[in-house]
């Protein structure tokens, strides 16, 4: 067994190894050796922690943690990259439910130490967390519950959240928003008897209190997520990670643990990061986007005039191959008609005949923050052709071609053009400046959030219809 | 039905209005071609080129009359193929009604309907039936080859072994499609373009083709979209100041092609004698306006003259058609599209919709009447130039005030920030137990950390990111591990679920996050 002392040190080495962790993702080649950190650093917290003082029945734990383990490793070998939004779907939902059984698990602890209390009996006999509740005073106790209250709604909201994200975007579950009549009303009241509950069982209501808020946050998590449509998932998925995070730091609390709340802070910071930079590159409200629905319109759209042209194979063939600079803009599509190795070899033989080829994300693009960057990064195009929205747009303008691969609002000119569209103000690659511009589309119509898109009818933009991977397939016999 | 096309009469008119490849086009729909015997001869497309295509070759200009039911040309028919229309057959070639109304009252006395191609309107849709442009655009590429085949130097700047010599100055007047098509060609063989237009929002179509913009200073610009994207003739005072600034360009240029050109009018005439005379001997001036009188004072039509000074004055009139197999596959293209939207179909019915803005537009004669000039179509050409609004520089004064304001502003909000926060805490402070506290500075120092270490998290990596807080929110395992030694055989449970669940996530999360980065490669 060791001794207090090892577990706060491990504890200590460990926040520092998370912290250089995730400061590391700051680029690629340090990124490599950062995980590293965090890898070691969770095994020194759960080793010490496992082998510290007051724990048992490691016939249940570590059997546990192998057959974890196991199924982990399962599912990150076989896991294809265009999946990666459902899989961390998936992984917050374990740790809002984990969340639920901890904070379940300390409130049966409490109840059963506090009676051995009431009954005069020795409380020395006791071991793990219950041995720590023994010594806390009244007043501890009572702010014990509230930290239990808060983990436990925080972690039922994560758990079925991650599951409706997970559903949504694994295709399982129609990705239209969906609600009940009375849409956040129902919410807004699930919320208000959770909190009336929480008062009841601060009071000492037992057990069945905590058990009826998280069946409610169970329903505020799911209706809530129901309510949001496919393409607003990045905010979502970055906002569930974050709840996962807090879920984490409060059980922390609960179990007078530094190292929980600490990682749980990190996680929750981060979290809330990434989906303020999301919701800043649709210019929405956090709130907005997570209520559904688009904001409200102040008129009519502006008409678009002119006629969608399209073109063939051989046409954006012979355009590319005169071109010299030429950006890629892919999008949702490209990854829903698993295109990406497809433009990989079009880059690379765009490449080796010496034209310039770059690659232009939009922070939203696709279904996760960084989606489309893993995606060219599986198909082996090189990073550093892969830039920003704000690395690009100023190029935007001297570039012969552009290729526009199955995205939509994020090329949308009447977000900038049009004070009417829903979608104003929002920063869009401005592809339309280019020389030529080729959207790669399966058919007319819109897209996900039904705005017409004017670029479709611009003089130098051509419609180049068809399954996004079998078009660039047809594409690349034709490039010399 | 049955589209004909007969052999050009006019006198060195060597184009063709349908090729093998056009008539594959039409054909399919549902059409017939016709050709008359030799009509694409001059081209370089055989009788036997078109008969492989499917098309009919018929003896003479006669038979093919008879037979179509529609008839393409190039050039506005003459007497004789005016007489040959009859009533219900439709004619489609250039027209120029403005200039032709003797003909065009002829054609309506013969019943016959009357598209000309020269009267598309210029909308985006109909870009691709646009023949002036596609013909424009042949007349200044070779424009800048007959230039150069009079010119006696190089292009292009070169050193060589045998002395330097200095790149051909070129100026081209008048920046429409042959303008630009002109300034594209002679920059692409080396030549230093400068280009002068009096629409002032195609200044940057000039420098995006690589010539240097002749900006004119002048109050009165005009505005091109009013007028279709044509020039209009400019008034007194800026035409003397357009002079002044051609008779400072004269003595330094090589080259000179003019294009300039307004609708319906005489040429205006904008290279006058002196500047002529300013020139170096051996220059060149090609005027593309010679068969509307030309720019230039010395041309004469279809003439190639040498004045006094040995300046070269070149006025041919027919510069499409000695390329006559490129002007002849764009112009039957644009004749092919022109079918197609007057096929909706696609079944080899005719529809004349004269609600559609195109075909109402280029339709001069129609069941009888002159329908011609047309409506103004209902879609403008080209959107009207937006006048920038010029931004007022700050002075440093008044941006050092911004800055202060800015600097307090952010203060303000940060102290105030603090300062509730801080109330809060000290509220905080008063119910909760120390224990608590020591906790809660732990969470908040955190919370800080992570938002400082996250927001320089590279945007490429934010997928990966999110991975690793995954894998490292996995961290409630030691929650579940504190509890599984509990002594209540439901607590160790749920306990043991939640080590489970916690360690797919720490596992997965890590190997999947490995596996990302591993992918990312530098070129």
């Amino acid at each position: 067994m060791l001794g207090h002392q090892f577990v706060t040190a491990a504890a200590i080495a460990a926040s520092v190894l998370f912290i250089l962790s995730l400061g590391g993702l700051s680029n690629q080649e340090k990124a490599k050796r950062a995980v590293w950190y965090g890898i070691v650093g969770m095994a020194l917290a759960v080793v010490f922690t496992m082998f510290g003082p007051g724990i048992g029945q490691y016939w249940l734990m570590i059997p546990m943690m192998l057959i974890g383990a196991a199924i982990g490793t399962v599912v990150a070998k076989k896991v294809e990259m265009t999946e990666m939004p459902q899989l961390v779907a998936a992984l917050h939902s374990f740790v809002g439910l984990a969340a639920v059984f901890v904070g379940w698990n300390a409130e049966m602890e409490r109840a059963r130490v506090m009676a051995m209390r009431a009954a005069g009996e020795s409380l020395d006999g006791l071991s793990a967390f219950a041995a720590t509740l023994a010594h806390k005073t009244p007043a501890e106790l009572t702010f014990l519950q509230v930290e239990v209250v808060l983990g436990v709604f925080i972690g039922a909201v994560t758990f079925t959240g991650s599951v409706i994200a997970f559903g949504k975007l694994a295709g399982k579950m129609d990705g239209k928003p969906k609600q009940y009549p009375g849409g956040h009303w129902l919410n807004a009241g699930a919320a208000a008897l959770s909190l009336v509950l929480a008062i009841a069982y601060l009071n000492g209501a037992g057990f069945w209190t905590l058990l009826l808020i998280a069946v409610l946050a169970f329903f505020i998590g799911w209706h809530l997520i129901m309510g949001i449509g496919g393409a607003d998932m990045p905010v979502v998925v970055s906002m569930l990670n974050s709840y996962s995070g807090w879920a984490a730091a409060a059980i922390g609390f609960t179990l007078s643990n530094d190292l929980l709340i600490v990682t749980g802070a990190l996680v929750g910071s981060s979290g809330a990061i990434l989906s303020y930079i999301m919701c800043k590159a649709m210019n929405r409200k956090f709130v907005n986007v997570i209520l559904g629905g688009f904001g409200g319109t102040s008129g009519p759209a502006a008409e678009i005039e002119g006629e969608q042209v399209a073109i063939d194979a051989g046409g954006v063939a012979s355009a590319l191959n005169d071109a010299d600079s030429v950006v890629i803009v892919p999008g949702y599509g490209m990854a829903v008609a698993q295109a990406q190795n497809a433009v990989s070899e079009l880059v690379r033989k765009l490449r080796s005949s010496g034209k310039n080829i770059r690659f232009g994300i939009h922070p939203v693009a696709g279904r996760l923050p960084g989606h489309m960057n893993v995606l060219l990064a599986e198909a082996k195009v090189p990073y550093d052709i892969v830039l920003e929205m704000d690395e690009i747009n100023d190029d935007l303008a001297s570039t012969d071609v552009v290729i526009v691969i199955g995205s939509n609002d994020i090329v949308n000119p009447a977000a900038q053009e049009d004070p009417n569209s829903p979608i104003a103000g929002m920063p869009v690659l401005r592809v339309w400046e280019a020389k030529q511009v080729f959207v790669c589309k399966r058919g007319q119509g819109t897209g996900y959030s039904g705005i017409e898109n004017p670029l479709f009818f611009k003089d130098n933009t051509r419609m180049f219809y068809g399954d996004a991977r079998q078009s660039i397939d047809a594409l690349l016999p034709l490039l010399d | 039905m049955k589209i004909g096309a007969p052999r050009e009469r006019y006198e060195g008119e060597a184009r063709v209005a349908l090729t093998p490849e056009s008539a594959g086009h039409i054909q399919k729909l549902g059409h017939e071609c016709l050709i008359e015997s030799g009509a694409g001869q001059l081209a370089g497309f055989s009788d036997e080129a078109y008969e492989q295509a499917g098309v009919t070759v018929v003896a003479d200009a006669a038979a093919l009359f008879d037979q179509a039911d529609i008839v393409i040309k190039v050039r506005e028919p003459d007497d004789e193929e005016a007489g040959r229309l009859r009533e219900g057959q439709t004619l489609i070639s250039f027209f120029w009604p403005a200039q032709n109304e003797e003909m065009l009252e002829r054609c309506r006395g013969q019943g016959a309907s009357v598209i000309a191609m020269d009267m598309v309107p210029r909308i985006s849709r109909a870009q691709k039936m646009d023949a002036l442009s596609s013909t424009a655009n042949i007349a200044g590429y070779r424009a800048v080859i007959e230039a150069g085949n009079q010119f006696g130097r190089f292009f292009t700047g070169q050193v060589t072994a045998a002395g330097k010599v200095p790149p051909a100055k070129v100026l081209v007047i008048g920046a429409g499609v042959a303008g630009l098509a002109a300034i594209g060609t002679a920059t692409s063989l080396g030549a230093v373009v400068r280009a002068f237009d009096v629409r002032p929002e195609v200044a940057e179509q000039i420098e995006s083709m690589g010539a240097e913009f002749l900006f004119l200073d002048f109050e009165d610009s005009q505005d091109g979209s009013e007028s279709g994207g044509y020039a209009s003739p400019s008034s007194p005072e800026f035409r003397e100041k357009q002079l002044e600034l051609f008779r400072a360009q004269a003595p330094d240029i090589d080259i000179v092609i003019t294009t300039a050109l307004i609708p319906g009018r005489p040429a205006p005439k904008l290279w006058l004698e002196d500047m002529v005379a300013a020139m170096k001997p051996g220059s060149v001036v090609v005027d593309l306006a010679a068969e509307k009188g030309g720019n230039c004072d010395a041309t004469v039509p279809n003439e190639r003259v040498v004045t006094d000074n040995g300046v070269i004055v070149v006025g041919y009139t027919d510069f499409p058609s000695r390329m006559a197999t490129q002007s002849s596959l764009l112009y039957s293209t644009n004749v092919r599209h022109m079918l197609t939207d007057l096929t909706p179909e696609k079944d080899g019915q005719v529809v004349h919709n004269m609600e559609d803005d195109v075909i109402r537009g280029a339709t001069v004669t129609h069941q009888g009447e002159i329908t011609f000039p047309p409506p103004p179509p209902k879609v403008k050409a080209i959107a009207a130039a937006k006048p920038k609004p010029k931004e007022k520089e700050p002075t440093p004064e008044e941006k050092k005030a911004a800055e202060h304001a800015a600097f307090v502003k952010q203060t303000k909000s940060q102290v105030s920030m603090l300062a509730i926060g801080g109330v809060l805490m000290l509220l905080l402070g008063q119910v909760a137990p120390a224990s608590f506290m020591q906790h809660f500075i732990v969470f908040v120092l955190s919370c800080f950390v992570g938002f400082q270490v996250i927001w320089n998290v590279s945007h490429s990596l934010h997928t990966p990111l999110m991975a690793v807080t995954n894998a490292i929110s996995g961290i409630i395992i030691l929650g579940a591990v504190l509890q599984v030694g509990s002594g209540n055989w439901l607590v160790a449970l749920l306990a043991g679920i939640s080590v489970l669940i916690a360690s797919i996530n720490i596992v997965g999360g890590f190997l999947v996050t490995r596996r990302m980065l591993a992918m990312f490669q530098k070129s």
